[in-house]
């Protein structure tokens, strides 16, 4: 914030205001809190200038939140988080936010709160002086909704038979997939047709999720709020800070940037294995916690993680049309790098198969798909809560997800069949859930618990 | 010779009349002069000594009459062997300073810690199948029950990198062959090999595993578990390393010369070229047992070397286990079983596979089910053992369904 002195200075003075001749000291309260980036400028020179009797009358100051970075010949300039700056304002109770002309947009999109753009530092004054009165932004009419260009259609996709399955359940009960097999099959194009099947954010989500972009700095100014679901998709040699966020400026990782959306590692096995078992905690908990000396930060980080990595470092183990090159502790030390914890939380296991022929009768194409997806999140909503969340809660705290007598005696004698542990059958029991959804069907039955053991992780590669 | 890789592959010293008579190996030597009981920790002690393999032992043999003598020439005793390894001087040094005694002592008790015994060639219950080749091991750390090597004996071998086809054959065979009575022989390798003696022990039968490694140190060790239900099975480990010996690279190919001297006839199941399955192969040829290959697509690496086999018309091809069992002049007991209540789905799932292995895109194409119906009918007959993927993507019928395709 130290810098902040040179800019208010500069900006008071060249918009004609001055400077008192004295030693000036700039209380930011609480004094225990670190406070970085610039959105404490314009607050600081209407303070100054309080103080300094340059104010005819401060009342108004208690009455309005002042946000905004200044330009050194006072005009203001946008701030990174603004969203999240102004939705703090309104919880505080305060009814109006100055904010820079730049960031209005974007401010607007928390409701209950008036937002008053100002162009200059002499703007805000003669409002506060009840001068001239800013006017009232009013939020903007939202572009319509549209798919996102570049994002792969199912029926572009050539066999994955399973996969496809797989990833329509994964992204109907926001659950956890793993998609192993042979390099050039398509593990990756598959995953990203998740982007074409997931539903677009609700209002609460789409503020929870601008937000966050908003305080990465990564919002498009003129299409404030986003309302497509995130699909993130880190290169493997991304940093656990990256992947997790934090640093000295904590900045939300990609694990909070797929909040509500999607988290897609390609050749996952080749992440870094610290950042891998990061992942745990949000995929636990739904949020991450990072802790620091002055206190500890918790970001959101809901999202269906989806993972695509080879069988062993050459990609054909198992195949049955190329040798593996690979020797078996290779292989072994390979798969390895995805610890029990993580394995355990993948709700979903698939082998990509080789493609040997075109689609016999062509494949069901997205848009089909996505919309049985989308009933099944509705009929999830009407419970509460997505099966995907069921699936990651400990049996400590149980799912309250209850299967008939007759299936949880299906669900247990196949569990001792594949020797799969309690928790994996839970997660079976919420894959089996989703399943039903997706057949439109209040009750789950005995196929839809036997289609959800097809994915157990034993029987994947 | 077998194709590119055996050939490079075959051991390089063989029995050859060419060669001076000293070398003419173990068949007329006349061991029946020998006194068991006194040449044993000679044996033991001489067999400990590095270069002195089975080769070397009967060279040493002819020299000095008995181990015994052997031991009284010291040193001299290197020079029998073709060739002597730097290591195999001061190892020798060491053993005399020891004296016979105490090394065979230890060794004996090595063997019996490690939940095994010591067996020389001058033994009865030396592998009565073993005492017919040319050269033998002369002396083999055993674990298990020594009645197992009077059964008839077939070796099912392969490679280490199966596919799902491979396993599911290894395991048909092996299974077919521990019904019918006979003892499955093979290397309790990775892959191939470990699918047989699994799927033997499965059926009740009776299995042998010869290791490349001591006993107190089976190799690989993951299949520790399987070689301990081994012996519990009434089977047997048999080994050409001592105990407590730290084994540099495990001696694959001494290994697999035992398997097909224990066995009347090889199987190879699924080998690519330059695969160690084919040393085994090459060995039952040299030792005259009956060689077979199971034949795999064209275009899959893994069945190359058996494909091979076949088209050079080293081996027989087999074409089905009843087949095999006719070959080696045996039938199955094996009975259907009874046949389970499956739904129309599974039953046509099920029906396919029979015909032929598939993956869940295949069965699409063929059954006309769509993919979730597919999924759970595959869970459920997985469930009831008639169905298994082998951790891939291709589905098999397992034998308890290929017994309900026979039988209905």
């Amino acid at each position: 914030v130290q810098e902040a002195r040179e800019r208010v200075r500069s900006a008071l003075r060249n918009s004609g205001f001055e400077l008192p001749a004295r030693r000036i000291t700039v209380n930011l309260a609480p004094a225990d809190l670190p406070k970085d980036g610039t959105a404490y400028d314009v607050a600081i020179a209407v303070g100054i200038m309080a103080a300094s009797g340059q104010l005819p009358d401060a009342s108004r100051l208690a009455e309005v939140a002042l946000i905004g970075e200044l330009a050194l010949d006072g005009t203001t300039r946008p701030v990174a988080g603004v969203m999240s700056l102004v939705a703090a304002a309104q919880s505080a109770g305060v009814p109006a936010a100055i904010v820079a002309a730049g960031d209005t947009a974007e401010a607007a999109c928390v409701g209950g709160i008036s937002i008053l753009p100002a162009e200059r530092l002499n703007d805000v004054v003669a409002h506060l002086a009840g001068v001239r009165e800013l006017p009232t932004a009013t939020p903007g009419p939202q572009p319509s909704l549209k798919a996102p260009a570049g994002v792969p259609d199912l029926a572009d996709l050539i066999g994955q038979a399973t996969g496809r399955r797989a990833l329509e359940i994964a992204v109907a009960g926001r659950h956890n997939l793993a998609i192993s097999g042979p390099p050039g099959v398509g593990k990756t194009l598959l995953a990203r047709c998740a982007q074409g099947l997931l539903p677009p954010l609700a209002d609460t989500e789409a503020s929870e999720v601008s937000r966050i972009y908003s305080a990465a700095g990564l919002i498009d100014r003129r299409r404030p709020l986003i309302r497509e679901r995130p699909f993130r998709a880190p290169h493997h040699t991304v940093s656990t800070q990256a992947l997790i966020g934090g640093g000295p400026r904590v900045r939300p990782g990609e694990a909070s940037l797929a909040h509500r959306g999607v988290l897609f590692l390609d050749e996952a096995l080749h992440f870094r294995t610290d950042a891998l078992d990061a992942l745990r905690q949000p995929l636990e908990a739904g949020s991450v916690t990072i802790a620091r000396v002055e206190g500890a930060l918790e970001m959101p980080a809901r999202f269906s993680l989806i993972m695509a990595f080879n069988p062993c470092p050459c990609g054909w183990l198992g195949s049955p049309s190329r040798r593996c090159q690979c020797d078996e502790g290779q292989a072994r030390r390979y798969a390895s790098r995805l610890s029990g914890p993580l394995r355990d939380r993948l709700d979903l296991w698939v082998t990509a198969e080789e493609p040997r022929h075109a689609n016999p009768d062509g494949a069901e194409p997205s848009s089909l798909v996505a919309a049985r997806v989308r009933e099944a999140w509705e009929r999830q909503l009407e419970r509460g809560v997505a099966n995907g969340e069921l699936a990651s809660r400990t049996p400590a705290a149980p799912t309250g997800l209850r299967l008939p007598p007759l299936l949880e005696t299906l669900l247990q004698r196949r569990g001792a069949k594949f020797r799969l542990s309690p928790r994996r059958l839970q997660r079976v029991a919420t894959v089996a859930r989703t399943i039903a959804d997706l057949a439109g069907d209040a009750d789950v039955r005995a196929e839809h618990v036997d289609e959800a053991l097809h994915y157990r992780p034993e029987a994947a590669a | 010779v077998i194709g590119v890789g055996a050939r490079a592959a075959v051991p390089t010293r063989l029995p050859r009349s060419t060669e001076p008579d000293v070398s003419r190996g173990w068949t007329d030597l006349d061991l029946g002069r020998l006194d068991p009981e006194r040449e044993r920790p000679f044996w033991i002690a001489l067999s400990l000594v590095p270069g002195v393999g089975p080769v070397g032992f009967a060279r040493i043999l002819r020299r000095h009459g008995s181990a015994a003598a052997a031991w009284q020439a010291r040193e001299a005793v290197l020079e029998s062997l073709v060739r002597v390894p730097p290591d195999a001087a001061p190892a020798l040094r060491r053993l005399l300073r020891r004296g016979a005694k105490a090394v065979s002592h230890r060794a004996e008790s090595d063997a019996s810690r490690a939940g095994g015994a010591i067996v020389t060639a001058l033994d009865v219950g030396y592998p009565p199948a073993l005492a017919n080749t040319d050269p033998r091991p002369a002396v083999l750390y055993r674990a298990g029950d020594p009645a197992v090597f009077d059964a008839p004996a077939v070796g099912v071998v392969g490679t280490r990198r199966a596919t799902s086809y491979g396993r599911s054959v290894a395991q048909e065979l092996a299974d077919e062959l521990a019904r019918a009575g006979v003892v499955v022989v093979s290397g309790l390798a990775m892959g191939i090999d470990g699918e047989a003696h699994d799927a033997a022990i499965r059926a009740g039968g009776r299995t042998i595993a010869v290791l490349p490694s001591p006993l107190d140190r089976v190799y690989p060790p993951r299949h520790r578990e399987l070689a301990a239900r081994l012996v519990a099975g009434g089977g047997a480990l048999l080994t050409e390393v001592a105990p407590g010996n730290v084994p540099g690279r495990p001696d694959f190919a001494r290994r697999n010369r035992i398997i097909a001297g224990l066995s009347t006839a090889i199987v190879v199941v699924e080998a690519p070229d330059r695969s160690g399955a084919l040393l085994t192969a090459a060995a039952a040829i040299q030792l005259g047992r009956e060689l077979y290959a199971v034949p795999g697509p064209i275009d899959s690496i893994a069945s190359r070397g058996c494909n091979r086999l076949v088209a050079d018309q080293l081996a027989s091809i087999v074409t089905s286990c009843a087949g095999l069992l006719t070959s080696i002049g045996r039938t199955s007991d094996a009975g259907p079983v009874s046949v389970a209540t499956l739904s129309d789905s599974e039953a046509r799932v099920l029906y396919r596979l029979l015909g032929r292995p598939g993956s869940v895109e295949e069965l699409m194409r063929r059954t006309g089910l769509p993919t979730s119906s597919l999924a759970s009918a595959l869970t459920l007959l997985e469930a009831r053992g008639l169905v298994t993927s082998y951790g891939g993507a291709t589905f098999h019928p397992t034998l308890a369904a290929r017994r309900i395709g026979q039988a209905g």
